[in-house]
């Protein structure tokens, strides 16, 4: 048949006549359903009378778009490759052309073969079906190149009104996660106002959707989040910044849905209360490298959010040790200084004058000392000048030095103080540390323990012990336990032990505690402490690793 | 060490009767040396709530109070003292900065009665000095 007019009437007429067709087109087939109005007036008519396509064709990069619309309109689409032959074939009817395979351009066919012959049509639709159990489903075909090629689109919306129905849909449609970033306080406004947040909300409740907002925020901004989430959901997440956390997105709101899609609307007017006067227009993508860079940005803005936020309680910690540390320290140097100034008037009061000139002088030297230290530990330039060497053997030396030392046998002569060990080989207690760091370490504790039993006299005891633990990763670790039978650890502190100034006894400087954790964790160890299960008196115990 | 450190007994008439309430034993024994060798009368407790106890109405020219303190601090003394008697004249001392008790200060005392805020550490000729100034205006 020749001549585009009769082969349209044809066309028309084999496929209105049949309830079902199948249909086999090259890659350019597909194009001409769209491309010719004919064709596809013809395609809107098929539809609505409900006619059955069965459509097999080659879907590729080029005619993909094109494909997922005619989706909408045959029954069934499938793919194979290579296919290059156009026919279609009904109950009773066969038409076939060649003019498909040479076009440049889309064209109104103008060459086709009919044939209603039994045999001919019988020996097409086997044809056809053969090739259909060869092929592939078009769906999974589509998704295929879509995710080979980043297959996205991206359109400008210019109405605002369409904009907003886009964003509702969106965020309609998401199923795992949604990041929303709100670029004014007026803009979180106008959101709340149309409902979005509720929305999100309920959806993390209710299908356990991932929401992440971010947004600047104020006292009214604050009272508003609260009333949101109030039940605490861990998969509803708001990020409220600051002025002062240098965030300086405030033209664009960014809404990414499930890292696949993208929506960026543009503020023009804040001022506005309502939505849709705010804004210019908005850019949807669903292209894979535009979507993730947003998903970047947001990741990358919440980092800044909490660094800020570490940084200021950082700050507020620094600013109350600093006023701690200056009043210990200015409270020594008074005394000095007084008794300085008496010192000449009062020979008669020499003695105690200088007496309490050498007690505050040396507080005063600990107190700097331990100041000095914590503040390399902060600012973490703390060096550990390592080496191997025994534990044991340094316990017992220490030991041997209190037993010998003026000040313990003045005060403390009475109490007991001896070293016990659990199935551990004395001789093989080698770790690698910091031998003066250790050193102060267990000096500290032990003080701390004399402290507590002094007032027992001769019914004080002070053990320590030594063990030896196995960890799951095959460390081995050696754990000192150092127990006095004194009036314990008061529950109040117990919390703050091992915190800055949390302790302050008389001859202490409150930081003991805090630098000894600080110097055992920097050698890879844990300290912790405990009040005796059975009896008075407290356990302080302190693990590091073994040398391998 | 005791906590009270001798107090003499002080003749009413002049206007030099002092009492120094700081929890640092060291420190109230050196000012109360110093004020003594002065011309002051000066009582110290290292306790806060003892100081309460034993006070009462016309007994002192002046309060010296730390701020800082275990149990009941400087503050909170002064509170409870003027109740006793609101016409003794109080001068504060603290070891930390002054700035943290500027406000505090100027918002309980409205300016009467006080407006001396010092900072340790002192050196006793200052102390006097300010203490003699305060007595007398």
């Amino acid at each position: 048949m020749y001549g585009v007019q009769n082969i349209l009437a044809k066309i028309a007429q084999f496929s209105l006549e049949s309830k079902k067709i199948n249909v086999c087109g090259n890659d350019k087939a597909v194009l001409l359903a769209f491309e010719i109005q004919d064709y596809k007036n013809l395609l809107n008519i098929l539809k609505e009378k409900d006619i059955k396509i069965k459509y097999l064709t080659n879907i590729t990069k080029d005619n993909l778009s094109t494909c997922k619309k005619l989706l909408e309109y045959v029954g069934e689409m499938r793919h194979l490759d290579g296919i290059s032959t156009n026919f279609s074939v009904s109950d009773s009817e066969y038409l076939a052309t060649s003019s498909l395979i040479k076009m440049q351009q889309p064209q109104p066919i103008d060459q086709l073969i009919y044939s209603n012959v039994d045999e001919i049509v019988e020996q097409q639709k086997f044809v056809f079906e053969s090739l259909w159990n060869k092929s592939t489903p078009a769906e999974q075909r589509i998704k295929e190149l879509e995710d080979f090629y980043n297959v996205g689109r991206t359109e400008i919306i210019y109405n605002p009104t369409f904009s907003k129905e886009m964003l509702i849909d969106l965020v309609k449609k998401s199923k795992n996660e949604v990041l929303l970033l709100l670029p004014t306080i007026n803009a979180f406004l106008r959101e709340y106002r149309i409902g979005v947040f509720n929305y999100l909300k309920d959806a993390a409740q209710n299908r356990k959707l991932n929401v992440k907002i971010l947004t600047p925020t104020n006292d009214e901004i604050c009272t508003i989040i609260q009333k949101i989430k109030h039940n605490n959901l861990k998969n509803f997440i708001i990020y409220p910044f600051e002025v002062a956390s240098q965030i300086k997105i405030n033209t664009i709101t960014i809404l990414t849905v499930d890292e696949k899609e993208s929506l960026v609307i543009e503020k023009t007017d804040d001022s506005k209360e309502n939505f849709e006067d705010a804004i210019g227009l908005s850019i949807y993508s669903s292209s894979k490298p535009t979507v993730m860079s947003y998903v970047s940005i947001f990741e990358s803005l919440i980092n800044q959010i909490d660094l800020y936020e570490q940084l200021k309680i950082h700050g507020k910690m620094q600013e109350e040790f600093i006023n701690i540390a200056s009043h210990e320290l200015r409270t020594p140097v008074q005394a000095i200084i007084a008794y300085c100034d008496l010192l000449e008037y009062h020979p008669e009061k020499k003695g105690e004058m200088i007496d309490a000139l050498k007690r505050n002088a040396t507080a005063l030297q600990r107190l700097a000392e331990d100041i000095l230290v914590v503040t390399k530990i902060e600012s973490k330039t703390l060096v550990l000048h390592k080496e191997k060497f025994n534990l044991n053997e340094l316990l017992i030396e220490i030991i041997e030095d209190y037993k010998n030392n003026m000040y313990y046998q003045k005060d403390n002569k009475d109490i007991k103080l001896s070293l016990k060990y659990s199935d551990i080989d004395k001789k093989t207690c080698i770790i690698d540390a910091d031998y003066q760091r250790i050193l102060q370490v267990i000096s500290n504790l032990l003080d701390n323990a004399f402290k507590f039993t002094k007032e027992l006299k001769d019914n004080g005891e002070i053990y320590i012990t030594i063990e030896e633990r196995k960890q799951e990763a095959g460390q081995r670790y050696i754990i000192i336990n150092i127990l006095d039978n004194g009036k314990g650890i008061d529950p109040n502190i117990m919390p703050r032990l091992f915190t800055k100034f949390a302790t302050k006894s008389n001859k202490g400087t409150g930081l003991g505690l805090y630098i000894c954790k600080s110097i055992i964790e920097a050698h890879g160890g844990k300290i912790w402490a405990e009040n005796k299960k059975e009896g008075n008196g407290a356990i302080f115990s302190f693990s590091l690793p073994f040398e391998n | 060490m005791p906590s009270i450190i001798t107090n003499k007994k002080t003749s009413n008439d002049k206007n030099n009767r002092i009492l120094i309430v700081d929890d640092e034993y060291d420190i109230a024994l050196a000012f109360k040396i110093g004020l003594e060798d002065h011309g002051f009368a000066v009582d110290v407790f290292n306790d806060a709530q003892e100081a309460l106890v034993n006070f009462s109405k016309s007994k002192y020219n002046l309060l010296l109070l730390d701020i800082k303190m275990p149990k009941l601090n400087g503050i909170e003394f002064y509170l409870k003292m003027k109740e006793i008697d609101n016409k003794a004249k109080v001068c504060f001392i603290t070891a930390s900065e002054t700035y943290y008790y500027e406000n505090l200060i100027k918002k309980i005392f409205n300016l009467l009665n006080t407006r001396s805020l010092f900072r340790k550490p002192i050196k006793l000729k200052e102390l006097i000095k300010a203490l003699e100034k305060e007595l007398n205006c």
